[in-house]
C-alpha cells in the first residue's frame, strides 16, 4: 500500500506535472503531425522515422554551428524530407501507406547510424555544449505562480512554441476554409477534387507538415532534453504519438489528453527510486491507464472516411 | 510438409558448413590470418561504452595480431542470432558477442556450430531461460562490475561526508538501464563502498527501463535530484548520458559508466571502468595462441580488468589516500564487494 501512498504523495509536487507536461509536448507534435496528415486522408506512420531523422540532423547541426535555432530548422527540414518521401510514394505512386511508412522508419533508423559511422567514426557523436541547447524558459511573472508557475512556465521553449502550435492546428483544422479542404479531402476526395480542390497539393502539404512537426519533435528530444544522439533515442515515441491521435479520435485537443496521460505515466515511472513497487509494474502504468480511458470513456475512434485510399483522380 | 523440408535442408546446410569448417582448419605450417568477428548488440558501436570497447580492443588485437576482424551492428534483438550465424558460417575462428543481452543467442548459434569459437561479454551461451549450456566453444568474458563501483562509491560516499558534494544532504543517487546483473553489479558495489564511507548516506536506486533514450534517464536524474540526491552514478549506455548532462543542468555531481566519460558533461567528476577492450583483447590472444578455454574469465579490479578514472574533479589528498587504501584491499582480498544490492 505504501507504493500507491508513494505515487498519491507525488501527484501533488509541482516537479510531477512539471516532468509530465514536457514528456506529453514530445508526443503530441507528431501527434498533430499524423492527424494532419491522415485528416487530409494519409495514413502516416512514419512519424518515428522523421522524429529520428530530426534528431539527428538537429545534433549535427547543432554541433557544427553552435545555433540550436538553425538546428531546430535544420531538424524539422531533415523531418519534412523524410515526409515527402512518404507523399511521393503513397500520393503520387499509390502504394500502400502503411508499408512506406514501415520502410521509413525502418530507413530512419539505419541511416541515422550509418551517417554517424560516415561523420563521426566510430566514436560517439559528441555533447552539445549547454549554451547551445534549445533554452528553458521562465516566463517572467507568471512563473512564480505557486505550483501552477513551475508546471506551465518554467519549461523548455520547444513546450511553448508546441502549445501554441496545438491551439494553431485545431483552429485551422475546424475553423478555417483550409482546414474545411483539408478534411474534405480526407473524407471524400472525389467530391472535393469536383469542388476544385487540389487534392494533391492538400495531401502533400498535409504530410510534409507532419514532417516538420516531427522533425521539431526529434530537436526537442535530441538538443532540449538531451545534448546528444543516441542510435534509436526516439524509443517509440512516434508509434505512442500515433496511438495518441488514434484516442484523440484525430483531433488536436484529444491527442493532447492522451499525450498527458503517456506523460504522466512516464513521469510517474521517473520517479520509481522513491516509489516501493517494483519498476516493472510501474512501466506499465501507462498503458494501463490507456486502456482503461480507451475502453471506458473514448469509445470508438473512426478515421477519416478516405484515410489510407490512394486518390485516382476521375476514379468513382 | 514444406517446412520439415526447408528444416532438413537447413540441417544439411549446418552439416556442410561444419564439415568445410573442419577442412579449412587442416591448412598446414602456413601462419593463418585469423578471423575474428564482433557482434554489436543494440546499443552499437558509438556508444561510448562496452561496444565502443570491445571495438578498441578488437582493433588493439588486429594491430598486434594483424587478424581480419570483421564487426556486425545489431538493430534489434532479433537480429542476434543471424549476425551470430553469418560470422560463424564464414568459418571465422572467434565470434565475440558484446552483452549480457546475447546470452540467448550465442548459446543457440554456439550449439548448431560446435567447431566454432565463440566469446561473449557479460555472459554465457545458455538457453531460452538463462540456464547456461556450458558449451565447450563457449568462453565467457564475465566482469566484477563491483569492483569498479565500489571505487567510484568511496569517491562518493567521501564527499558526502566531508561535505564536499553540492547539496550535502547525504543522499546519493544510481540510475540503472535494466535491472540485469552486470547493472545491478555496479550499483552494489557503489551503495556498499558510498555506505562504509558515510554510514549516514541514502542510496537512490532507480530503473530507466531503457539503454538507448537520454530522457528517460534524465527523467530519472532529476527525480533523484528532487529527493535531494547530488553524485549521479549512471549505469544505463547510452540512456545514462541523460543522467549526466541533468546532473550538470541541476548543478550536482555525476559519476560515469564502463569507459571514461568525462567528456561527456562537466558535472562528471568520476567513471567507473568495465575494461571490456582488454578482456575483448584477451579472448582474441588466447585464440591466436591457441589457448581457447572454455568457461568463465574474470576479469576485476586484480587483474586490472575493471577499475575507475578521476575527471572533472581535483582529488584531495585525503580522498586520494583513502581510495589507493581500499583499491589495495580488494585486491588482497581483504574487502570483498558484494554482487547483490544490499537492502538498506
Amino acid at each position: 500500500m505504501s507504493a500507491i501512498g508513494d505515487i498519491l504523495h507525488l501527484l501533488i509536487t509541482a516537479n510531477l506535472w512539471q516532468a509530465t507536461l514536457a514528456a506529453a509536448i514530445l508526443l503530441l507534435l507528431p501527434a498533430l503531425g499524423g492527424t494532419i496528415s491522415e485528416r487530409s486522408g494519409v495514413v502516416n506512420i512514419a512519424m518515428e522515422g522523421m522524429m529520428l531523422t530530426g534528431a539527428f540532423f538537429g545534433v549535427a547541426a547543432d554541433l557544427a554551428w553552435h545555433n540550436p535555432w538553425l538546428a531546430t530548422g535544420v531538424a524539422m527540414l531533415a523531418g519534412a524530407l523524410m515526409a515527402m518521401v512518404h507523399a511521393v510514394v503513397s500520393i503520387q505512386f499509390r502504394a500502400d501507406q502503411i508499408v512506406s511508412g514501415i520502410a521509413i522508419n525502418i530507413f530512419a533508423a539505419g541511416l541515422t547510424v550509418f551517417l554517424i559511422n560516415r561523420i563521426y567514426g566510430l566514436q560517439d557523436v559528441g555533447h552539445v555544449d549547454q549554451s547551445a541547447l534549445l533554452p528553458n524558459i521562465n516566463v517572467p511573472g507568471l512563473d512564480q505562480i505557486p505550483f501552477l508557475g513551475k508546471v506551465f512556465f518554467q519549461q523548455n521553449v520547444i513546450v511553448y512554441v508546441a502549445l501554441v502550435l496545438l491551439v494553431l492546428t485545431h483552429l485551422v483544422l475546424f475553423r478555417t476554409r483550409l482546414g474545411l479542404r483539408i478534411r474534405a479531402v480526407g473524407e471524400h476526395p472525389q467530391a472535393a477534387d469536383t469542388a476544385g480542390i487540389n487534392v494533391f497539393a492538400i495531401r502533400y502539404g498535409a504530410v510534409v507538415t507532419s514532417g516538420l512537426l516531427s522533425g521539431l519533435s526529434g530537436a526537442f528530444l535530441a538538443i532540449g532534453i538531451s545534448n546528444t544522439f543516441v542510435p534509436n533515442m526516439t524509443d517509440g515515441r512516434g508509434y505512442i504519438a500515433l496511438a495518441a491521435m488514434i484516442f484523440g479520435k484525430w483531433t488536436p485537443f484529444g491527442a493532447f489528453v492522451a499525450c498527458l496521460i503517456f506523460g504522466l505515466g512516464q513521469a510517474i515511472y521517473d520517479n520509481n527510486s522513491i516509489i516501493h513497487i517494483s519498476p516493472y509494474l510501474l512501466s506499465m502504468l501507462p498503458y494501463l491507464l490507456t486502456l482503461i480511458v480507451l475502453a471506458g470513456l473514448v469509445g470508438r475512434s473512426i478515421p477519416p472516411a478516405a484515410d489510407g485510399l490512394p486518390y485516382v483522380p476521375g476514379s468513382e | 510438409m514444406a517446412y520439415k523440408r526447408f528444416k532438413f535442408l537447413g540441417v544439411a546446410a549446418v552439416v556442410l558448413m561444419v564439415a568445410m569448417a573442419c577442412g579449412g582448419s587442416n591448412n598446414p605450417g602456413t601462419s593463418k590470418q585469423y578471423k575474428i568477428g564482433l557482434v554489436t548488440d543494440i546499443g552499437g558501436l558509438n556508444d561510448k561504452s562496452f561496444n565502443h570497447l570491445a571495438y578498441v580492443g578488437l582493433e588493439k588485437a588486429k594491430t598486434d595480431f594483424g587478424i581480419k576482424d570483421d564487426v556486425t551492428e545489431s538493430k534489434s534483438g532479433n537480429d542476434y542470432v543471424n549476425n551470430l550465424t553469418g560470422f560463424a558460417s564464414k568459418n571465422y575462428d572467434l565470434v565475440i558477442g558484446v552483452g549480457f543481452l546475447m546470452q540467448e543467442a550465442v548459446g543457440t548459434v554456439s550449439g548448431q556450430f560446435p567447431n566454432i569459437h565463440f566469446a561473449i561479454i557479460d555472459g554465457a551461451g545458455t538457453d531460452a531461460n538463462g540456464n547456461d549450456l556450458k558449451h565447450t566453444n563457449v568462453e565467457s568474458l564475465f566482469f566484477k562490475e563491483q569492483d569498479a563501483g565500489a571505487m567510484v562509491g568511496v569517491i562518493a560516499g567521501w564527499m558526502e561526508k566531508n561535505g564536499k558534494a553540492k547539496k550535502n544532504k547525504h543522499v546519493i543517487g544510481a540510475v540503472g538501464g535494466i535491472s540485469i546483473p552486470p547493472v545491478n553489479h555496479y550499483i552494489a558495489g557503489y551503495k556498499w563502498a558510498a555506505t562504509m564511507e558515510d554510514p549516514s548516506i541514502k542510496v537512490l536506486v532507480g530503473y530507466s527501463n531503457d539503454f538507448t533514450d537520454p530522457a528517460k534517464c534524465k527523467g530519472q536524474a532529476t527525480s533523484m535530484i528532487n529527493s535531494n540526491a547530488d553524485i549521479l552514478f549512471q549505469v544505463a549506455g547510452g540512456c545514462g548520458l541523460g543522467v549526466l548532462q541533468g546532473a550538470g543542468q541541476a548543478g550536482v555531481y555525476s559519476i560515469g559508466v564502463d569507459a571514461d566519460q568525462k567528456d561527456a558533461d562537466p558535472s562528471v567528476i568520476a567513471s567507473a571502468l568495465k575494461k571490456v577492450d582488454v578482456a575483448t583483447y584477451t579472448a582474441i590472444k588466447n585464440v591466436v595462441n591457441g589457448q581457447f578455454q572454455a568457461g568463465a574469465l574474470t576479469f576485476s579490479i586484480a587483474n586490472d580488468g575493471a577499475g575507475y578514472a578521476v575527471d572533472n574533479l581535483t582529488v584531495p589528498a585525503e580522498l586520494q589516500t583513502e581510495l589507493k587504501t581500499f583499491q589495495d584491499k580488494i585486491k588482497a582480498g581483504t574487502l570483498t564487494p558484494p554482487a547483490d544490492i544490499p537492502t538498506p
